[in-house]
């Protein structure tokens, strides 16, 4: 399987052009909206471009176990920026009542 | 079916990117991570599938719902502002993504990949993924362990008025 037949019917490059795909529209999100949730979600998003490619090429190895090692350390780590990034929101929320990053762009108040 | 999933992931997130209200971009979200689940059970990954809609669909997006409605704040993004800025993004965005993809549909290196690895692999399990943890990475599980901890703690610092 080569070239677009591989994007219609799961080949690796399939998956690896949904990764990517999935990896600038998170990106868009970050750089285009301004609502701090909606660009926190952008960054889940780019997360899981990277989950796709990695265990898209661990299928294509021969299943390999180390890629779920590697998807398990992902999602820790995501789990760790949810929650610390919605606390960060939820301060600036407290301090300036606005979730507009526009509206946070000095450090003094 | 790999046609459909994707389809349900790159719609789920472009309604994302283009949703005004954010609690309708946040269930978008979610159908974007079950669609990610759906191409790992296709990848021969049922474990990894079941893990997303768990941690990504169970736990983090209800926590970003929460937070949503805990703030409620119903303001309007300014839409003209920095019109150049936002262009110049949305054009670097464009030009990497068609390289990106360009770039891997012409790699030999992957297509070789795709070619040898193409008979389907058995079914990733449980124990499999907990054989290899357990005795290759376990310093890493620990450490996994304690930056959890850590972020915990750090968020009910951040949050907590006087702590």
């Amino acid at each position: 399987m080569t070239g677009m037949d591989a994007i219609l019917h799961g080949g690796l490059q399939g998956y690896l052009v949904v990764a990517i795909l999935l990896f600038f529209l998170g990106l868009a999100a970050v750089l285009l909206r301004r609502t701090l949730l909606l660009q926190f979600m952008g960054v889940e998003l780019m997360l899981n471009a990277a989950n796709v490619a990695l265990l898209a090429f661990a299928r294509f190895r021969g299943g390999d176990a180390q890629a779920m090692v590697f998807y398990l350390f992902i999602i820790a780590v995501a789990a760790c920026e949810a929650a610390i990034g919605l606390a960060l929101i939820i301060g600036l929320y407290r301090h300036r009542d606005t979730t507009d990053s526009d509206r946070a762009a000095s450090l003094k108040q | 079916m790999f046609i459909t999933f994707a389809l349900i992931t790159l719609l789920g997130a472009l309604g994302m990117l283009l949703q005004k209200n954010v609690v309708v971009a946040g269930l978008c979200m979610v159908a974007a991570f079950f669609g990610v689940a759906g191409l790992f059970v296709l990848l021969a990954n049922p474990v990894a599938a079941a893990l997303q809609i768990i941690v990504y669909t169970g736990a983090i997006m209800v926590l970003v719902l929460f937070v949503i409605m805990m703030l409620n704040s119903h303001e309007e993004e300014a839409g003209a502002a920095r019109p150049v800025q936002r262009w110049l993004s949305l054009a670097l965005i464009a030009v990497l993504a068609f390289a990106a993809v360009k770039l891997v549909l012409a790699s030999a290196g992957l297509n070789a990949l795709a070619v040898k690895g193409a008979e389907m692999p058995q079914a990733m399990t449980l124990q499999k993924v907990g054989t290899t943890l357990f005795a290759d990475h376990l310093l890493g599980f620990e450490v996994a362990g304690l930056v959890l901890l850590a972020a915990m703690i750090g968020a009910v610092a951040l949050t907590k008025r006087n702590l």
